[in-house]
């Protein structure tokens, strides 16, 4: 083996079942099982966790920075939020709940 | 009596688990990947809080506090297996040792989560999660090791050969054995081997290692307070700060 660096896994940390995966950071690691034990004190020892993906970062497709500009928007397009919405209230109310019931 | 049998195999859990703890948080720095040293002295802090709990009981027990249990005691006291205070060695030696340790641990533990002692019952519990974890890191290295390349299954097997006599002497008996079985403190330490054996032989063999020379004799003595050179010099340096002041409060 002449490179002697271990390949990289992307690590998404999962806080709590239903919550979404959350990238945190990375691990070099021989293979993916190894990944997920090496993960699991670099991103884990300290933030309560359920669940940790690994993912090889070469197997990730992005779009390029250089396309950024396809990002950006040529006229108001705030239509899309969806802020204008009457439930907006209720979903800002419950999420506030929520967030408290998430810092207990 | 019970009482007794009881504070030895106290003392023998917290000593193995600090001593243990000490020496693998020794690769802080020296790891071969910072991801594998980190992992490593995260597990030696598992263990030494394990140790602190193990050490509480005793105190409770009517034993001195953990800390002066920890610091103040010479190397005759201590009732740790000869196999944690061996130097960490390469790191085929660490992973070697840390398996076989982390196996036993795990069927102990699975055996004192049943313990008469309910507070004991309790601390064997609460350390079942993160022992999964030691156990799995132990064998995903093994399994790593022992077939990634010719040299590193050849090194790892000379470490697995180099520990184990030393692993045997995690099981060795002392005259309290009787009482710790039929006060049903912790199942007799001859089955705890046999369970232990079940556990890493197929490990090993999937990973094309053998556990060496089955019939080997075990290297004992620690249970009893006899130790290699090795722990008064971890002692020492360990204990220097308390001892420097043991009254000092931080």
């Amino acid at each position: 083996m002449s490179d002697t660096q271990w390949e990289l896994y992307e690590v998404f940390h999962q806080k709590a079942r239903g919550e979404h995966h959350v990238h945190v950071g990375a691990v070099h690691a021989p293979d993916p099982e190894m990944a997920l034990v090496l993960a699991k004190e670099q991103y884990a020892r300290r933030m309560a966790c359920v669940n940790l993906w690994v993912v090889r970062a070469s197997d990730l497709h992005a779009s390029e920075y250089a396309d950024s500009d396809m990002f950006d928007h040529a006229t108001d397009k705030s239509y899309r939020e969806a802020y204008g919405y009457k439930v907006v209230k209720k979903v800002r109310k419950g999420q506030a709940e929520e967030g408290k019931a998430g810092a207990r | 009596m019970k009482t007794e049998a009881l504070k030895e195999l106290l003392f023998r859990l917290a000593d193995d688990e600090l001593i243990i703890g000490h020496r693998n948080t020794e690769w802080t720095g020296h790891g071969p990947i910072l991801e594998a040293d980190i992992a490593f002295s995260s597990m030696g802090q598992d263990e030494l809080g394990h140790a602190q709990v193990y050490y509480s009981l005793l105190h409770d027990l009517g034993e001195a506090d953990p800390d002066h249990l920890a610091f103040l005691r010479e190397a005759a006291a201590f009732r740790c297996a000869q196999l944690v205070e061996l130097p960490k060695g390469d790191w085929a030696f660490s992973v070697a040792r840390q398996f076989m340790y982390d196996a036993a641990e795990s069927v102990r533990l699975t055996a004192l989560s049943k313990s008469s002692y309910a507070p004991l019952a309790q601390a064997a519990r609460k350390f079942a999660g993160e022992e999964k974890y030691h156990f799995m890191h132990g064998k995903t290295w093994i399994k790593q090791l022992g077939q990634a390349t010719a040299e590193s299954r050849a090194r790892l097997q000379a470490a697995l050969n180099q520990v184990y006599p030393y692993a045997l002497g995690l099981f060795e008996t002392t005259e309290m054995e009787g009482a710790i079985a039929t006060e049903g403190l912790q199942k007799p330490e001859a089955e705890l081997k046999q369970d232990w054996l079940a556990l890493i032989t197929p490990i090993l063999q999937e990973a094309g290692l053998r556990v060496s020379v089955p019939d080997a004799a075990p290297l004992e003595g620690g249970r009893k307070g006899q130790h290699t050179e090795h722990l008064t010099a971890l002692l020492n340096d360990m204990q220097l700060v308390f001892r420097g002041d043991p009254e000092a409060t931080w």
